[in-house]
């Protein structure tokens, strides 16, 4: 353990540098960092001290990762409003459904028909029907893209997908952690997992008056330590009930979510999610070996994977947005933007690496992820092209003339 | 004016609007404090024209002008001559500010900038109608002042700087 704190200063250094130059060409940060884990590891040269094997230090940065996704989650719970889902208006519910329907279905029907046991197939359903947010969102900014009338279908889809994203996460992991085999010990875990998130939501939402008064502390320090201790103590409970860690975080999040102290909260938070999240993806890279990303199995799973996502979402979307009355202009943006995967991919992947399900599900879910975190945005970025190839074969609308391009 | 509002998670909120014309206004206001306003030609409602974007503190500047607080137009002048040069603004308290937990009294507020506070809206939308000089300031609280335009800047000075 001598170098260990070289060791780390050499990984955040990597890890910097992998966001330096995701800025630099204008990409989503997470494909970056888990390149730059990728292209480290066990495999890489060392040189004295210059050690970028990272063997040391692999378990610290297992940890700092875990609690990078605890943070994720408890980001995600504190930023999710129920009184935001329930006032969202019956296109997003139709759309939010059409969307999670079709890419779950084609999720299973792919892992099924890629002949894999029932588990695996689960967790791969979960890896390719959620979008990253974190992408979504930064694209809808950067492209300026906020004020088009299917903003509010994307991101109510995503709402959708959150939901979703918690109530799958606990009953997978209710199912992967547990180890039961038969189908009456699966089905307790996944009782178990579903009820322990009912009670800790339901004493939680009592307890927000006295949240509110007990959270009253004036001084910043004190009032972190006191919203980890909760965070990390419930979490970490929640894994001796089979629960997934990241699952009590989310719930910790949700309930905080609706005191008044959400905003200063938030704004303490940030930090911390973006320095353990970037830890995690790059520990997630550090221990995938490059060499397994280019076996032919690795390689068509994915492509299939990305080709099934793409379709599916585009099919989502587009049947999404004319429900909701969009033009099919609009509607086709809707399905390659949530195209994009990232974060909650990666998460679930790490859920079936806990489980100790089969292993190609890591390179394959890194490298599934790499490909549409990439192609998502420029997907995004290009939809005026897709919409125009589209347009010449399903005839949508015949252009009157040309609108002045900005 | 019919004016859309509409939330758009972990981004902010987008208002949007079509004028007379038939133009429509879109106008995201995000949560890093930034807005946007964009412009749609009616003929293609689906892909804005142009759009500018903005600084909070430009987009109180814009709002001062379009509102006719700096320059009200001649038709209008005779509406609310009252006002004349008077300004009223409000101003939210950041959270950990260093005013928080004063009372007006102790920041001096009208003795120092000239400008009045003429309500404060607390935690819970609590309101306080003309606050006295005991009236402690909280957190993200939302301060309403009255006064010239010279005077809301001093008074803006001193909120920023605290009561040291």
């Amino acid at each position: 353990m001598e170098h260990i704190v070289f060791e780390i200063g050499l990984a955040i250094g990597l890890i910097a540098l992998g966001g330096l130059v995701s800025s630099k060409l204008r990409f989503s940060v997470i494909p970056f960092y888990i390149l730059i884990g990728m292209a480290v590891g066990p495999h890489a040269f060392h040189w004295g001290a210059f050690d970028l094997r990272f063997i040391h230090s692999a378990e610290l940065i297992d940890v700092m990762g875990r609690i990078g996704v605890l943070f994720l989650l408890f980001y995600l719970g504190l930023e999710f409003s129920v009184g935001r889902l329930l006032k969202s208006g019956k296109s997003i519910a139709v759309g939010g459904t059409i969307y999670i329907a079709i890419n779950f279905t084609l999720g299973i029907l792919f892992g099924w028909v890629s002949g894999f046991p029932l588990e695996e197939i689960l967790v791969i359903a979960g890896i390719t029907t959620i979008s990253s947010s974190a992408i979504v969102a930064k694209v809808l900014v950067d492209l300026k893209r906020t004020a088009n009338p299917e903003t509010e279908m994307i991101l109510g889809i995503i709402m959708f997908e959150d939901v979703f994203l918690a109530v799958y996460l606990s009953i997978l992991s209710g199912l992967i952690l547990s180890g039961s085999t038969s189908v009456g010990g699966v089905a307790l875990s996944a009782l178990i997992s579903l009820g322990f998130m009912l009670v800790v939501l339901f004493v939680g939402r009592k307890a927000v008056p006295l949240l509110n008064k007990y959270l009253n502390i004036k001084s910043n320090e004190v009032f972190l330590l006191v919203i980890f201790a909760a965070l990390f103590i419930i979490a970490g409970f929640s894994e001796k009930l089979h629960v997934a860690e990241a699952i009590g975080a989310l719930l910790v999040g949700l309930v905080l979510a609706e005191t008044q102290h959400r905003k200063r909260i938030e704004n303490l938070i940030i930090p911390f999610r973006d320095f353990f999240g970037a830890i995690f993806f790059f520990g997630f890279g550090l221990t995938i070996d490059p060499t397994t990303l280019f076996t032919k199995e690795t390689i068509w799973l994915s492509l299939g994977a990305v080709v099934v996502t793409l379709l599916g979402n585009f099919v989502a979307g587009m049947l999404a947005g004319r429900s909701a009355g969009l033009t099919p202009k609009s509607s086709t943006n809707i399905g390659l933007t949530i195209v994009s995967r990232g974060e909650f991919s990666i998460i679930v992947a790490n859920l079936g690496k806990a489980g100790g399900l089969l292993a190609v599900l890591q390179p394959f879910a890194a490298l599934y992820v790499l490909i549409l975190a990439i192609l998502g945005p420029l997907l995004t970025k290009e939809t005026k092209l897709v919409y125009k190839a589209l347009n010449k074969i399903f005839k949508w609308d015949v252009p009157k003339r040309s609108v002045p391009e900005q | 004016m019919e004016i859309r509002e509409s939330e758009l998670p972990s981004i902010g909120r987008k208002f949007q609007m079509t004028n007379e014309q038939g133009e429509k206004i879109v106008i995201v206001v995000h949560d890093d404090g930034r807005r946007e306003i964009y412009h749609f030609d009616h003929s293609s409602p689906d892909e804005s024209i142009s759009m500018v974007t903005l600084t909070d503190e430009e987009a109180r500047q814009i709002a001062f002008i379009v509102g006719g607080l700096l320059y009200k137009p001649k038709m209008l002048e005779n509406i609310d001559m009252a006002l004349g040069d008077l300004v009223i603004e409000w101003y939210k308290l950041e959270a950990g500010s260093k005013c928080a937990g004063h009372t007006i009294g102790e920041l001096d507020i009208r003795r120092k900038s000239g400008a009045t506070v003429i309500a404060v809206v607390g935690k819970g939308n609590a309101k306080q109608i003309n606050p006295g000089p005991d009236y402690v300031l909280g957190e993200d609280s939302t301060i309403v002042v009255m006064g010239e335009r010279k005077q809301i800047i001093e008074f803006k000075q001193i909120i920023r700087n605290g009561c040291d």
